[in-house]
């Protein structure tokens, strides 16, 4: 399909970058409020949340995987037409596949827009009192900017630069603040009901989402079958980080102070001393910190979103230019959409919900519809065409 | 040319949007406060009374010509009133050239008085406002609390880094507990546990630590002296407290000194002492706790063989520390009817179906069966070998 650049192929990103990608973007916001609203139902048990809603996850991400196996070089965008039409009548294909196509579109572009309000509501509550809120989300979004200025490959290689700045301040802050936990405060392990286990895993989906950009970025593999082997990982190290954060949310907290707080993590910083009195203020550096660990979900997603216009248009680099300063505009509009702070949080749980039916809806109806054409198996001869 | 033009007028703005000092406001721009105390208005229930003291920066020693002669005037004291906490620190703001900064506030003194009133509206201030650190001091103060800020200690240059020190160093040597406002956030959203601050009062020269402000809900109910305090911090917390003197039996004017170095404590909620409390409660609480320590000074010879004399002086002390701990409980259960012992939230933690869900632990506390047990070893004579 994409004529413009398909004497370019890019196959560049190998295990190690995918695997960054996936977990850099997981990692956000959601690990600011995880501890918060995993507990909200489970109680002491909210650290569980994280590792039962992996499931689905790993399944997800592994439809995922397969579908880009099956085509290997194309996107969501390049293959849905295939999938959806036969070679006679690629017409058919194409609006059969547009509904999906613009749902994950759209569904990038919001998350794009709340996750970068919700940042700016971290700064501006915490940290930097007299800053406008539509500064720090335009800064962000100039940044994001500077990421879609480029090819694809440069995406893969911020996300392997920024993601060992991610990772280790939050097992650091994790870790650190198991000095003052108290560890009755995990205890019963399991006292909730099996709905409420349900509804707990449930509220640690949204924090999860992120990884459909793979939908995009797994068309990019250096080989075709590192793609379910990176998301593996990927989500792995994801939920290693969020159950250790909850665990020690919980473990300091308690789960009813947990609920009295609007930045969890947020707060586990503040309390957490490293011994020495070296920093005693640890909360500045963390957010510093934790403006990689929100560009890469908000960059990402939003390049994700521009690239896959792109190829929805079948243009060029300079139409993604183009196209991704435009798009900033109506985004801002909509990342200041939500009024107050309980509005963001309940349209960041609709998010989840969405997240949910979509990465898990849309890989497996395009699995049926595979099957139902007898197309399942095909990825052999593909391979060689492809 | 264009697109180096147009690279250019990018980085322009990221320069000048990422400089990340909107509200970059200078040190001397600010008036930082140490501390705060909070008193009630004589003869006007309504209205809070705020004291602040100020440290100027001008003529703390070292800092500029005059070096550390005068120490009563490095800082400042200033009183205002409000019907909040807020109200109180915006009336004072009114009177202040520079604007008020509370992100270096340590202590937070509120006089009894005000304490038995309930604090909850002091604290609910303090929760929401960004820059109170979590690692501040709270403390209840005998009398009028503002007499805390005006002490002059001559041992440091500004009042409450004396109280400061103080309270570090008693934590550091496990005599006074490190209770900060984060402690007490989560004690009192925790539905298992009552809260308590440290309690001091203050002298024209000096202050002195007297023991726990005990707390039922965000009233003050009473307080509990130092020697009550230790047998706390060590079964509470594991912390060794202070020494124990006790009076040589069969001699006219002999004393005993006892320092603990090492505490070992084991909570035991099963265990069957007194049969008819067991029976009628099902659960009971026996704390076992190991002190290990030195035998400091004996003011009297007791001419015996040290074997023997260490036997003796192993059972004095197991019966003191005994008596001491069965008065902390008739206190706490009697008198204040408050589990500042957490021994709620072990029963939650670890009897959840059997004990937790059938009782109201409010009012169970109070009749509770509670019991330590001491196990003292005496590890050196100090110096001497008689």
């Amino acid at each position: 399909m994409s004529q413009q650049d398909g004497s370019r192929q890019i196959n560049t990103f190998s295990l190690w970058q995918q695997t960054s990608l996936i977990t850099s973007t997981l990692i956000g916001v959601g690990v600011l409020t995880l501890p918060r609203t995993t507990t909200s139902r489970l109680y002491e048990a909210g650290w569980m949340a994280p590792l039962i809603g992996v499931v689905w996850v790993f399944f997800s991400v592994w439809m995922i995987a397969s579908l880009s196996k099956r085509f290997p070089g194309k996107t969501f965008i390049e293959y849905s037409p295939i999938i959806w039409g036969s070679k006679k009548r690629p017409q058919q294909g194409r609006w059969l596949s547009l509904p999906w196509v613009l749902a994950f579109l759209l569904f990038m572009y919001f998350s794009t827009a709340i996750v970068s309000r919700i940042f700016g509501e971290v700064v501006v509550t915490s940290v930097l009192l007299d800053t406008p809120l539509e500064v720090i989300i335009i800064t962000m979004f100039l940044l994001a900017q500077m990421l879609c200025m480029h090819e694809v490959e440069v995406v893969a290689r911020i996300n392997e630069l920024l993601f060992p700045l991610i990772l280790f301040p939050v097992l650091f802050i994790a870790l650190a603040s198991f000095q003052n936990a108290e560890w009755n405060n995990v205890l019963p392990l399991y006292r909730a009901s099996g709905k409420a286990l349900f509804e707990g895993m449930y509220e640690s989906v949204y924090s999860y989402a992120g990884y459909e950009i793979m939908l995009i970025f797994f068309a990019f593999a250096h080989e075709n079958n590192s793609k379910a082997r990176a998301g593996f990982y990927g989500i792995t190290i994801a939920m290693f980080v969020y159950t250790l954060i909850v665990l020690a949310g919980t473990a300091v907290f308690g789960y009813e102070e947990l609920q009295r707080v609007s930045w969890p993590t947020l707060e586990l910083v503040k309390t957490t001393k490293v011994p020495g009195l070296i920093l005693e203020r640890l909360e500045s550096a963390f957010l510093a910190v934790w403006v990689a660990a929100v560009f890469t979900t908000v960059a990402n997603a939003y390049y994700a979103f521009v690239y896959g216009i792109r190829q929805l248009f079948n243009k060029g680099i300079l139409f993604q230019r183009i196209i991704s300063a435009l798009m900033f505009i109506p985004l801002f509009f909509i990342a200041l959409w939500p009024q107050n702070i309980v509005d963001i949080f309940r349209i960041s749980s609709y998010m989840g919900m969405v997240s949910l039916a979509l990465n898990l809806g849309v890989p497996m109806l395009y699995w049926l519809v595979l099957w139902a054409r007898g197309m399942g198996q095909g990825a052999k001869e593909r391979k060689s065409g492809g | 040319m264009a697109k180096n033009l147009f690279r250019i007028a990018i980085l322009v703005t990221c320069f000048a949007l990422l400089t990340g000092c909107w509200d970059r406001r200078e040190l001397e721009e600010r008036t930082s406060v140490l501390a705060v105390a909070i008193d009630v208005v004589e003869g006007r229930e309504d209205l809070y009374k705020m004291t602040v003291q100020i440290p100027i920066a001008i003529k703390i020693a070292g800092s500029s010509g005059q070096g550390g002669g005068g120490n009563s005037n490095a800082v400042k004291i200033m009183s205002v009133t409000g019907r909040t906490v807020t109200d109180a620190a915006n009336n004072l703001q009114l009177r202040l050239n520079q604007k008020l900064f509370l992100g270096h506030t340590r202590v937070l003194a509120i006089s009894e008085e005000v304490a038995r009133r309930g604090i909850q509206d002091i604290m609910d201030g303090y929760r929401r406002e960004p820059q109170i650190r979590r690692l501040m001091w709270p403390i209840i103060v005998k009398g009028e609390a503002a007499s805390l800020l005006k002490i002059k200690p001559q041992l440091a240059q500004i009042p409450v880094v004396f109280l400061m020190d103080l309270i570090e160093n008693g934590s550091k040597m496990g005599t006074i507990p490190d209770q900060t406002l984060g402690d007490y956030f989560v004690q009192t959203s925790n539905k298992s546990m009552e809260p308590f601050l440290n309690y001091v009062q203050a002298s024209q020269t000096e202050v002195r630590w007297e023991g726990i402000a005990v707390f039922r809900g965000h009233k003050m109910v009473g307080a509990i002296n130092d020697i009550q305090s230790w047998s706390l911090l060590q079964l509470r917390n594991k912390q060794r407290g202070g020494d124990v003197i006790i009076p040589l039996p069969g001699t006219k004017n002999g004393y005993v000194t006892f320092r603990p170095h090492f505490v070992k404590t084991r909570l035991d909620l099963k265990g069957q002492h007194g049969l008819a409390s067991y029976e009628q409660h099902g659960h009971s609480a026996t704390y076992y706790c190991e002190l290990q320590g030195d035998i400091v000074e004996v003011t009297e010879n007791l001419k015996m063989k040290p074997e023997e004399f260490i036997k003796k002086m192993q059972a004095l002390i197991k019966k003191e520390m005994e008596a001491r701990s069965s008065k902390l409980f008739t206190q706490l259960q009697k008198d204040y009817s408050s589990d500042i012992l957490r021994l709620g939230l072990a029963l939650r933690g670890h009897h959840y179906r059997d004990y937790w869900k059938k009782h109201d632990w409010r009012k169970d506390f109070k009749n509770f069966p509670v019991k330590a047990v001491y196990t003292i070893k005496i590890r050196r004579l100090g110096m001497e070998m008689q």
